[in-house]
């Protein structure tokens, strides 16, 4: 990666670091757990972790649209567990339900999303303030109406949602592929996906040649929103249980997986494919360390080092 | 020194925003918010106003106000720490971990620990500056470090200190004036002072509002940076000493809710994120704001989910109410 990194030449380079230091480093966390365990690349085990990794690169997809505009969304992780105790706010037996509960979830996700995009457009605040204090407000909110302790309960086909699986492939994957075909398409096929970019680059620009930048980034919060809030509910049916804390750590696990896909916090950068690639490679990471029989809390310290030395290889590719 | 001295007559006007900034309509805000909190304090309960209601608010909000007057620092130079928990957390144990081995390390061990706050902050601002990585990378990447490398060594609260180091957190200097709130005081007070009559607290606005243009009027932008960053690591340091004062353990989960706590004050307080503004006293008066707030509507036995939504209303309010143009976090 370093060999790509240091040749001369500007964005191209850049473009190359994230068609292949990507892809090559998928390659190799693959060949590494291979090699340590043989049983890896069975069905069984990339089944298992497709649908771990389903929720995160969920929430991912979300985050780099608001990152690609500047922007940052720490409130996704709070809204994930505030949407899975309003489905079962529901009280629902019926698997009937679970599109009703979807449609709650994803109304309720698409305003918060709004909040947070006006607060950073029209009040110009922060978009680390605007979302941090979201987070805070929507867990106050949640903690008081749980009380502390959730309780309710959700339809059987939530199970299925989460953990399920059809033909072989998990069902919160298929809705992943699903998800990653519509916003990939609005990203880098429609001119919406190319205000995005406009608007992420310069965003003065991008008000002086028409665009609506402030729409354009509000927008992007409620994409990042309503993805967390579907994401919410997946995990909540992987998890099989309902907590205060469904989600936890989320937000920033989401920014690394951007930061590791090469989606750069300067806005502007970065695809959704790689955004993508990010998340599985840090599940991969996740499980390296566990094949390996390194204690769990190992995985604190090496997201540490990996987050720290991706950006600074994408940092030296974008001075270069 | 010298090449500061002669850097701040020729860099005038970069400094300047720093005599207008009594009147920064933020630092009104936050006087009127604890005003307001004070009124109410005293019409609504009759615990609140009493001497001793607050010099236990003071003695409590200690923590607090180490970890937020480094936060501050750092948001100064156009900065963000998201490591200021870990760092608290990694003090705790490192402290009581030794302490307990060696009892009459205690001594050494308070400035050891300090000095291990500060290196890892240095290391901070060291890879910003080197690789161009953005702080709030940097310092996730070093929190989940250090979390991980506490984690892995206990899960639980472990160590121990001698009975006598209590007195840093529950001491009182006449019966009256808490000894931990007192420091806190007194480091808010250097802080300003250091902030606004030397040249290189001054030189920490320049860097805040520009780098570039601070290191072309001779500022060594890159020092002022890893000042900052060792400040923190050294305040969150001081904040785990007094933890470990308090409950006697290295607790290896005691920081985490610190690093996010840190920030409010320090918005509240009218600093920018970006930097280059703010005064340092406007943070202090966010700490008694803060800890006021929650004193009183814990005597009006409002429950702690409730008192989250208006911590989160009041960053949204403090930071809405006063439109900031350019740089963003």
């Amino acid at each position: 990666m370093t060999e790509i990194a240091a040749k001369p030449g500007g964005e191209p380079i850049l473009a190359k670091l994230q068609q292949f230091a990507v892809p090559i480093a998928l390659v190799a966390l693959m060949a590494v757990a291979t090699a340590v365990q043989p049983s890896f690349l069975s069905p069984n085990n990339l089944q298992d972790i497709l649908t771990q990794a389903a929720p995160l690169a969920l929430v991912v997809l979300g985050q780099a649209f608001v990152i690609l505009v500047r922007g940052l969304d720490l409130s996704v992780a709070s809204l994930m567990a505030s949407v899975a105790v309003l489905a079962t706010a529901f009280n629902a037996t019926s698997d009937a339900m679970i599109p009703v509960i979807f449609a709650a979830a994803i109304v309720v996700s698409a305003l918060v999303g709004l909040i947070n995009g006006l607060l950073v457009t029209k009040r110009n605040v922060s978009p680390f303030l605007a979302t941090l204090a979201m987070m805070i407000v929507l867990q106050g909110v949640r903690f008081y109406y749980t009380q502390g302790s959730p309780s309710g309960s959700l339809p059987e086909g939530f199970r299925f949602l989460g953990a399920g699986q059809i033909l072989g492939l998990p069902v919160n994957v298929l809705a992943f592929a699903l998800c990653f075909g519509v916003l990939g398409w609005l990203l880098h096929k429609s001119s919406f996906g190319r205000k995005i970019y406009i608007t992420g680059g310069n965003p003065a620009a991008a008000d002086l040649v028409g665009i609506r930048s402030d729409r354009v980034i509000i927008a992007c919060y409620m994409v990042s929103s309503v993805m967390a809030g579907i994401a919410g509910l997946f995990l909540v049916g992987f998890v099989g249980t309902v907590d205060n804390w469904v989600g936890r750590g989320y937000e920033l696990d989401a920014i690394v997986a951007c930061v590791i896909g090469g989606v750069a916090l300067t806005g502007g950068r970065g695809t959704l494919w790689g955004a993508a690639a990010g998340a599985l490679i840090l599940v991969l990471i996740f499980n390296i360390v566990i094949i390996l029989g390194l204690p769990v809390q190992a995985q604190l310290m090496i997201k540490g080092l990996i987050i720290i030395i991706a950006a600074a290889l994408f940092a030296r590719a974008q001075k270069a | 020194m010298a090449h500061i001295e002669s850097a701040d007559g020729a860099s005038g006007p970069a400094i300047r925003p720093i005599r207008r900034l009594p009147l920064d309509p933020s630092l009104i805000i936050v006087v009127l918010l604890l005003a307001a909190v004070v009124i109410a304090g005293f019409t609504l309960s009759d615990r609140f106003g009493t001497l001793r209601n607050f010099t236990n608010v003071l003695e409590q909000a200690a923590a607090l106000g180490f970890a937020s007057l480094g936060q501050a620092l750092v948001v100064i130079v156009g900065g963000i720490d998201l490591s200021i928990g870990a760092i608290v957390t990694a003090s705790t144990v490192l402290m009581a971990t030794v302490v307990e081995l060696h009892p009459a390390l205690m001594i050494p061990m308070i400035f050891g620990t300090l000095a291990f706050g500060a290196f890892i902050g240095f290391i901070n601002g060291y890879v910003t500056i080197k690789t161009g990585v953005h702080p709030l990378i940097v310092t996730l990447g070093t929190a989940s470090i250090l979390n991980g490398a506490v984690l892995i060594f206990t899960l639980q609260p472990t160590g121990g200190v001698p009975f006598w180091f209590e007195e840093f957190a529950y001491g009182r200097i006449g019966g009256v004036m808490p000894i931990s709130g007192l420091v806190m005081l007194l480091s808010f007070a250097l802080a300003w002072g250091f902030l606004r009559y030397t040249p290189t607290g001054r030189a920490f606005y320049a860097v805040g509002g520009s780098p570039e243009a601070a290191r072309l009027t001779g500022i060594r932008s890159n020092r002022i940076t890893l000042m900052a960053y060792s400040a923190s690591g050294f305040f969150a340091a001081m904040a785990g000493a007094y933890f470990v004062s308090r409950t006697g353990v290295g607790d290896p989960r005691v920081g985490d809710p610190i690093t996010l706590a840190s920030i409010t004050p320090v918005i509240l307080g009218g600093l920018i994120l970006g930097g280059g503004k703010g005064n340092i006293l406007g943070v202090l008066l966010g700490v008694f704001l803060i800890s006021l707030l929650s004193n009183l509507l814990n005597y009006m036995n409002v429950s702690t989910f409730i008192q989250w939504v208006i911590q989160g209303l009041i960053i949204i309010f403090a930071v809405s109410i006063y439109v900031h143009k350019g740089k963003k976090l």
